[in-house]
């Protein structure tokens, strides 16, 4: 914005602003700057002595632009990190406290004594292993039914892009417009009518009308940044179009399964509602575990921290196992033409 | 490795891991179902507390008639929706459920009757107000499994402090002791606020302690027996405005404050007394800077006498189940077992000898104050009405908290009522 200001001024050289005027200036031949900066490309001529100055003035503020920014940067991402992080951190501190020591008044953020009696009691708790079970199940299945499903509905809608095929996106994320409870007591009904109530199946089907929406979107985006011309080639390789899809898209988009396999097993992963609606003693996910050191009679937050804490370990390193393909996915995503 | 190898691999490994989940699906972790249809065990819906207090009972009746009992436990916020949503499909996953007394109304057309339960033997043994409570329209339709009701607790090493002792007997002219009439509480909440301690919480977050101070000066609550609303009544006006004046004596923030802060609060050695459910008393942790100093007496009264708002739950069986022989077989072996529930960490029970079993023993002092104030006089369960909920919920809760804050008790009163006769319109 400052360049194309001073252009328009006309390029005085004398005015405090004329540092960007020197780099517009032709370079008369033989003649030799001094003071050029190494950093700055090649050597630029400027008239009167003071030049020079005015280009290391002009380096040293672009420096001090980039070093301004760069701290910027570094107090927003701090920021952030505090602001997504602190949680979680206020969670695992109140995981190793004694039990009085987590109704401090007012709270304290590190343990005064730490101990590790909260995981006893949490991991001890008849029913967490089988929630943990439970809970790992239902994820898989849901993720796999949403990736099964949300791959073709993708990429025929990317592929063939037709009226209905536009519809039916749009009307993907209806569900997602109406509050879970209204969708998970009728699902129960409707589980329990064909006598799928109380199990992981149940569950993964409920979690896939969550999941299944933001599925159909986010494949969407990455099947449209994929060529045509890649397809094409393979079809005159002698692919079918089922062959090309397998072939050399999936291939292709294999971080954006990633990034959306990731996303449908959180969904799950973390789901409270329908899980506190559909199961019961065979099915029975962690989320409400954790819930239930909630009573009327009080609430034992030692060891429904200390469960939380262990809960969220697979989602930490599945995270960053597929760290790299979620950036990829993301990326590509991103760069759609 | 090749792209194309590499996806056969994934997918391999894909296949093999759905064909793994979907195999334990076939019955999930938890075990196998057996809702209504084994011959020799039940399922049974609780809150989460309300766990421990049932898994005695449970044992025992494994061993006396053979019956496995199986328990769904749902947290509180969830277990009515739960209830909801089965008794609507008409559908149940349980056999027993333990509802909490103020949904009896909302759920007696899906629960069965269970009068011939209810001998005139048990009826002497349970408490009047949860008698009536447990009868609506005419039959027996929840067997109370525990109680409980609000006492008070106080610090016992400030009360008997010879220097709190003389400073207070010079100040108000009696002797300090546990208050025993709501004179001597507000002396003592004032006495005790100093120092950056309180002498009591006022919570106005939640209403049943407002609702036992109009017990105490003689009204029913709410709603009379005709469900005409009376809650800008004078009864309901002194007790608020009483209530609303311990503010000066409380921590500040009391719109905020709820059963667990004020506990918190105590527990931490913020208040010199609290008005607490009784259970409170045998779960202050045994680190807390309280512990083994708290004393508890009855709930003080007012004109009408004693009178607290009971907490029991109830065991029933819905309608839908097809196990509903067992089912009353385990309600009826709660019953005969009903002190088990007091050794659990809850520490509760129904039945007034299974209180008076204890309430001489170590550890269970809170029990005398309970039994004195669960036959108190004025002592009455909520209003039978299924919107009642609703009524605490989008009424009586901002009322409180707007009370609190400073606003016109009559002008907040006056408004509550006409909010609640449309919520039973």
């Amino acid at each position: 914005m400052s360049i194309a200001k001073t252009r328009q001024a006309g390029g005085g050289t004398t005015s405090g602003n004329a540092a960007p005027d020197v780099a517009y200036r032709p370079r008369p031949a033989g003649v030799v700057h001094s003071s050029s900066s190494p950093n700055n490309g090649p050597e630029v001529s400027t008239t009167g002595g003071n030049g020079p100055r005015r280009r290391r003035h002009h380096a040293e503020g672009l420096e001090a632009g980039k070093r301004s920014t760069r701290t910027l940067l570094w107090i927003l991402l701090a920021a952030a990190m505090v602001l997504y992080g602190f949680p979680f951190l206020y969670l695992l501190f109140t995981s190793f406290k004694t039990p009085i020591d987590t109704i401090a008044v007012p709270p304290t953020i590190l343990p005064r004594e730490w101990t590790l009696e909260n995981y006893t009691n949490a991991l001890g708790r008849s029913g967490v292993l089988a929630s943990f079970i439970n809970s790992t199940q239902t994820a898989i299945i849901s993720t796999l039914l949403s990736l099964v499903l949300a791959v073709p509905a993708a990429y025929g809608i990317t592929r063939y892009k037709t009226p209905s095929g536009r519809v039916f996106i749009m009307a993907a994320l209806v569900t997602r417009m109406v509050p879970p409870v209204a969708i998970g007591i009728p699902l129960a009904s409707m589980m329990s009518s064909v006598g799928l109530s109380d199990t992981p199946i149940a569950l993964s089907i409920a979690h896939t009308t969550i999941s299944l929406p933001l599925s159909i979107w986010l494949m969407s985006s990455f099947f449209e940044a994929v060529p045509k011309d890649l397809e094409e080639a393979a079809t005159v390789d002698g692919c079918s179009r089922l062959g090309a899809l397998w072939r050399v898209v999936i291939p292709v988009v294999s971080g954006g399964i990633a990034v959306t396999a990731i996303f449908a097993f959180l969904a799950s992963w973390n789901e409270f509602l329908f899980a506190l609606l559909m199961t019961a003693i065979r099915s029975q996910t962690t989320p409400v575990v954790i819930a239930n050191f909630q009573t009327q009679f009080g609430l034992d937050w030692g060891s429904m921290t200390a469960l939380a804490a262990v809960y969220s370990i697979p989602v930490i390193l599945l995270t960053l196992l597929l760290q790299r393909k979620i950036v990829a996915g993301m990326t590509l995503g991103a760069v759609k033409g | 490795m090749s792209t194309r190898k590499t996806i056969s691999r994934l997918a391999t490994i894909g296949g093999l891991c759905t064909a793994v989940a979907l195999t334990a699906t076939a019955c999930g972790a938890g075990g196998p179902a057996t809702s209504g249809s084994a011959a020799s065990s039940i399922n049974v819906l609780v809150e989460a507390g309300g766990h421990a207090e049932l898994t005695g009972v449970a044992e025992q009746c494994k061993k006396d008639t053979g019956l496995d009992v199986n328990f769904v436990e749902l947290p509180y916020d969830g277990l009515f929706n739960r209830l909801s949503s089965e008794f609507s499909s008409g559908t149940v996953s349980f056999d027993v459920a333990a509802l909490d007394s103020v949904w009896l109304p909302s759920f007696k057309d899906a629960v069965q009757p269970i009068d011939e339960l209810f001998t005139d033997d048990v009826k002497k043994d349970i408490f009047p107000a949860l008698v009536k409570e447990a009868e609506v329209d005419g039959h027996f339709i929840g067997m109370p499994a525990w109680t409980n009701a609000e006492i008070i607790l106080y610090r016992k090493d400030l009360f008997e402090d010879a220097k709190n002792k003389a400073d207070f007997k010079a100040k108000y002219g009696y002797d300090l002791a546990a208050p025993t009439t709501w004179k001597q509480y507000q002396d003592i909440s004032e006495f005790f606020t100093k120092d950056g301690m309180y002498g009591t919480d006022v919570k106005g977050a939640v209403e049943t302690e407002w609702l036992a101070h109009v017990l105490q000066a003689g009204s029913a609550m709410v709603l009379d027996e005709n469900n005409n609303v009376i809650v800008d009544n004078a009864a309901h006006k002194e007790a608020l405005d009483f209530y609303v004046s311990m503010t000066k004596s409380a921590p500040p923030g009391a719109a905020q404050v709820d059963w667990a802060a004020a506990q918190n609060l105590f527990n931490q050695g913020k208040t010199a007394m609290t008005r607490f459910w009784a259970h409170a008393y045998r779960q202050i942790p045994k680190d807390a800077p309280v512990a083994g100093k708290v004393g508890t007496a009855a709930m003080i009264g007012g004109s009408a006498g004693v009178a607290g708002v009971p907490g029991p739950w109830y065991l029933s069986v819905p309608k839908a189940t097809k196990n509903t022989d067992n089912a009353k077989k385990f309600i009826k072996c709660a019953y005969d077992n009903n002190s088990l529930g007091i050794e659990s960490s809850l520490g509760l029970a129904s039945r007034i000898s299974a209180f008076e079993k204890y309430q001489d023993k170590a550890g269970y002092e809170s029990f005398k104050p309970l039994i004195e104030t669960l036959n108190g006089d004025a002592t009455a369960t909520r209003p039978a009405t299924e919107k009642w909920q609703q009524i605490v919920d989008t009424v009586l809760i901002p009322l409180l908290q707007k009370a609190v804050a400073g606003g016109d008790t009559a002008a907040l009163l006056a408004d509550a009522k006409k909010q609640i006769q449309d919520l039973l319109k």
